[in-house]
């Protein structure tokens, strides 16, 4: 017995909403590579320098922020299986964002973190505001919570606290309104982010796609709760102890809880694999979950870092650690989930009310797979040569990966503009 | 899955058709995917229902998968009226993609 339901699916978020994310962020990694080969020599400085700090927040804002930000517009809904609130605070949290980015990496990359700044890092704030409002008044409209809703919710208030602390951070080089200067909480800042925000965002919503891409029988939501709880107390146990403790080596508690929600996060992929229905894994799904083993690089560089730290000067250590997050998992996954999400929402923008009319090409059809697999070598390529050049602070390696890398960036735009441009063909 | 249908001629007509209405993202016809559940003929009113599903209530392509059913519905029965239920009562999960269905995934 089948219970009638609608005779229309429920409306998912408008494209309308979503795409400019893509673009901007396509954008965005193209110019964090071109800044990256405009200045190799700084990544053999000191990590807290201007050009560095520009880089590391075109990455981490401009590029894996804004695209997070488009894609959760459009699974958010879906993980919580219902619509997105509102329109308006979604574009809202574009323009907001999109305004407030380029300010603030103008002011780290000319280190003049006054009053542009200050409006950059407000505005980045409202566009987290507009963001959460909109995900808390999606949530209250539906009673169907779930694992992967609480881990992508909870990654937005990491977020907001990341961004809040960056604000008062960026406030604090003028009006020193901190007990410490603001290179003191640069690693609170930066973990939050990277744990809370985009580790937490990327499991909960990484735990639901590539199962589903791989059309796996494979489902363990108990597990699922265990590294929500282990990440998340791995990173409160980290905030109190940068808060009340100088002890480097009571850092191994938050990093072992926090890899062993990894390493289970990263066998529940495994599982996935091993028992998906669909044998054959696209270029794209497999990029994914390469991004998944990538996790544990930076991991395990950290592990060295504090390990080493009274030992010898781990600042070329530092540097890999942040290569390896920002172009090392993070970048993996969007480049592969990039070209899983966007045909589709472009597809069905393009072909929902023609399909059925005509032989329609298929939405992986929408950009170059041949061009995919150059943006995925070149990045490979570029991802191992560039951090071998910042281990051995050789600038001839270093410009060769920022080359690679910007082939990546490059190929990558050329693909999402190819999608995002399409036009209908009916054959 | 079986398709429960009202009326076996027409629902292997109904059916032969379904097979031409492809997911676009696993490349598999709704058929075999386990997407369609019932198919009834209503003979007085000339209305034929299909009871069918996503594989997720919120499958960006569920839109397109609905459009692709009426029209291919139409094509084989132009002069009835097509009517199109989603349903998410039972959800649809792995178990119910064919024996045909498991062979193309799996090749």
């Amino acid at each position: 017995m089948f219970i009638a339901g609608s005779n229309s699916p429920i409306k998912n978020t408008s494209y309308k909403v979503v795409l400019p994310f893509y673009g901007y962020a396509a954008l965005s990694f193209l110019v964090a590579t071109i800044l990256m080969l405009m200045d190799t020599s700084a990544f053999t400085q000191h990590y807290f320098n201007p050009h560095t700090l520009a880089i590391t927040h075109t990455m981490a804002l401009g590029w894996g922020t804004m695209i997070i930000l488009g894609a959760s517009h459009q699974l958010f809904p879906v993980l919580i299986e219902g619509k997105l609130h509102s329109n308006l605070l979604a574009y809202l949290s574009f323009i907001f964002a999109a305004v407030g980015i380029p300010l603030l990496i103008y002011s780290f990359y000319e280190f003049d973190l006054g009053l542009v700044a200050q409006a950059g890092a407000t505005l980045i704030n409202l566009a987290v505001i507009s963001y959460i409002t909109n995900l808390w008044l999606s949530m209250s409209h539906t009673k169907k919570q779930n694992v992967h809703a609480v881990f992508a919710f909870t990654s937005v208030l990491w977020l907001f606290l990341t961004t809040g602390l960056g604000l008062l951070l960026i406030w604090n080089f003028t009006s020193h309104t901190l007990s410490n200067d603001s290179l003191h909480y640069l690693s609170l800042h930066t973990h939050l982010g990277i744990v809370g925000w985009f580790l937490l965002m990327i499991i909960g919503v990484g735990s639901r796609l590539i199962p589903m891409f791989l059309i796996s029988k494979y489902d363990n939501k108990k597990r699922l709760w265990w590294i929500y709880i282990l990440i998340n107390t791995g990173l409160i146990i980290f905030l109190f102890l940068f808060l009340l403790s100088s002890q480097s080596k009571l850092y191994f508690i938050p990093i072992t809880l926090i890899s062993i929600g990894v390493i289970l996060f990263g066998n529940h992929i495994y599982q996935s694999f091993v028992k998906r229905i669909r044998k054959k894994v696209d270029e794209q799904v497999r990029i994914s979950m390469l991004s998944v083993a990538f996790i544990v690089i930076p991991i395990i560089i950290l592990v060295a870092i504090i390990a080493l730290l009274t030992t010898i000067n781990s600042m070329q250590l530092t540097l890999l650690y942040g290569f390896t997050i920002f172009f090392g998992w993070i970048t993996a996954i969007i480049l592969g989930m990039t070209f899983k999400t966007l045909p589709f929402i472009v597809w069905n923008k393009v072909y929902h009310n023609i399909a059925g009319l005509g032989k329609t090409p298929n939405p992986k059809d929408l950009f170059l797979n041949s061009v995919f697999i150059v943006c995925g070598v070149s990045y490979l390529m570029g991802f191992v040569i560039f951090g071998y050049g910042i281990i051995k602070e050789n600038i001839l390696m270093l410009n060769i990966g920022a080359v690679l890398l910007l082939i990546t960036a490059v190929s990558y735009n050329f693909n999402v503009f190819r999608v995002l441009f399409h036009k209908a063909k009916l054959k | 899955m079986k398709v429960k249908t009202s009326n076996a001629s027409k629902g292997d007509i109904a059916i032969s058709s379904l097979y031409n209405v492809i997911d676009p993202e696993i490349g598999l016809n709704i058929v075999d995917l386990g997407l369609v559940y019932q198919i009834d003929f209503n003979e007085e009113d000339k209305e034929i229902f299909v009871t069918m599903t996503l594989t997720t209530q919120f499958c960006p392509m569920g839109d397109a998968i609905v459009s692709s059913t009426k029209q291919a519905m139409q094509q084989s029965f132009p002069e009835d009226k097509i009517q199109v239920n989603l349903t998410f009562d039972p959800p649809w999960d792995t178990s119910m993609i064919s024996e045909e269905g498991n062979k193309f995934l799996n090749y």
